[in-house]
C-alpha cells in the first residue's frame, strides 16, 4: 500500500519536475542571465559575507560570468544542471509530499479525491515555499542581502519547520472544530497561520541593497510564484487524477458488469 | 484493514514494509537530493544549481 502511493508521488513528481525543467530552460535561466548582466556593471552577485572570497579565489569563476560558467562536468553548462535540478526539485516534492507525507496523512486531510490532493499541495507549497518567503522573499542575482549567508539557511529551514507545524495544526484544528460547523472549523484552522504571519515579523529582518529596477525585481518574484504554482497544481492535479484511474481500476475490476446507465437522467 | 483509514492505522500497515536498511536507505536518498538543492554552498555544486535555486525560490547567497 505504501508502495503504491510512492509510485504516485514519484509519477506525480515527474510531471511536476519535467515542467519545472521546461520553466527553468525557457523563462528563469534567461531571466536570471538578464538580471546577471544589469547587475553587471556593480560586480554582479557578491556575497556579503565572505563568501564571496571563495568565487574570488576560483579564477574568474565569479557570478559576473554565469553565461560561461560551467558545472560540476566541466562539460555541460551550468544553466543546463539547473533544468536538471528543475527536474529533480520536482520529483523530491512528489516523492515527500504525495508519497510519504500524503500516506500517513490522508485520514487526518479533510475533503475527499482531488481536494485532498489540493490540500496537501497547498500544506506543501506552505512549507516548502510560502512560509520561507515571508522572510526571505526570492531574489533575483545581484541583490545584496544583509543577514550572512548561514544565517538565511537556517532561517529559511526553521521557516519551513513552521510552517510544516502551522500546516498540521490547522489541519488538527479544522478536524476538531469541524463538529461545531465548518465556521468554526476554518477559523480554527486560519489562527495557526495567522501565527506564521506574525512569527516572520518577529524574525530578523533582512535589508537588501540592489541595482536592478524595482519592477525587474518584482517581475522575477512573480515568475518564482508562477513558476512554483506550477509546480504544485501539477502535482495536485496529476496526483489526484492518478488517484481517481486507480481507483476507477479496481472498481470496474471488482464490479465486472458495466453500471446499466452510465447517464442518469439528471436534469 | 479496517483500522487503516486512521494516521495511526497508516502507520500500523506501513510497519511490516518498513524495516530498518529499507527506511534508512530511503531517508539517506531524500537527505542526499534535498540537502543538495537547498542547502549545499560549496561553490562547484551551487554555481550549477544557481539557476534552479533562483528559479524555485530557494535562498541563494
Amino acid at each position: 500500500m505504501l508502495e503504491s502511493y510512492l509510485v504516485r508521488g514519484l509519477k506525480a513528481g515527474l510531471v511536476a519536475g519535467v515542467a519545472l525543467g521546461i520553466f527553468v530552460a525557457v523563462l528563469a535561466n534567461p531571466m536570471i542571465a538578464a538580471a546577471e548582466g544589469l547587475a553587471g556593471d556593480h560586480g554582479g552577485h557578491h556575497a556579503s559575507d565572505g563568501s564571496g572570497g571563495h568565487h574570488a579565489g576560483e579564477g574568474g569563476h565569479g557570478h559576473g560570468g554565469h553565461e560561461s560558467a560551467s558545472g560540476v562536468l566541466g562539460v555541460v553548462s551550468a544553466p543546463l544542471i539547473s533544468v536538471a535540478g528543475g527536474v529533480f526539485w520536482g520529483l523530491l516534492l512528489g516523492v515527500v509530499t504525495f508519497g510519504l507525507a500524503f500516506y500517513f496523512l490522508e485520514p487526518a486531510i479533510p475533503g475527499t479525491g482531488a481536494i485532498k490532493s489540493a490540500i496537501a499541495a497547498a500544506g506543501g507549497f506552505v512549507t516548502v515555499s510560502g512560509a520561507p518567503w515571508l522572510v526571505l522573499p526570492p531574489q533575483p542575482p545581484g541583490v545584496e542581502q544583509a543577514l550572512s549567508t548561514d544565517a538565511r539557511l537556517w532561517l529559511y529551514a526553521g521557516m519551513m519547520l513552521a510552517g510544516l507545524s502551522a500546516c498540521l495544526l490547522a489541519g488538527y484544528a479544522y478536524t476538531r472544530l469541524r463538529d461545531r460547523g465548518r465556521g468554526h472549523a476554518l477559523a480554527g484552522a486560519a489562527v495557526p497561520f495567522c501565527l506564521l504571519v506574525g512569527l516572520a515579523f518577529v524574525l530578523p529582518a533582512n535589508p537588501t541593497t540592489q541595482s536592478l529596477p524595482a519592477a525587474f525585481v518584482a517581475a522575477f518574484r512573480a515568475q518564482v510564484l508562477f513558476g512554483q504554482a506550477i509546480v504544485w497544481t501539477l502535482l495536485a492535479g496529476t496526483h489526484a487524477w492518478l488517484s481517481a484511474e486507480g481507483d476507477g481500476t479496481t472498481t470496474t475490476g471488482a464490479v465486472g458488469s458495466v453500471p446499466s446507465d452510465p447517464r442518469p437522467s439528471s436534469d | 484493514m479496517a483500522t487503516a483509514n486512521t494516521v495511526h492505522g497508516r502507520i500500523e500497515s506501513a510497519r511490516p514494509a518498513l524495516t530498518t536498511p529499507r527506511v534508512a536507505l530511503g531517508l539517506a536518498l531524500l537527505a542526499i537530493v534535498g540537502f543538495t538543492l537547498l542547502f549545499v554552498q560549496e561553490p562547484l555544486v551551487h554555481d550549477s544549481l544557481h539557476n534552479a535555486r533562483h528559479a524555485a525560490g530557494i535562498t541563494c547567497h
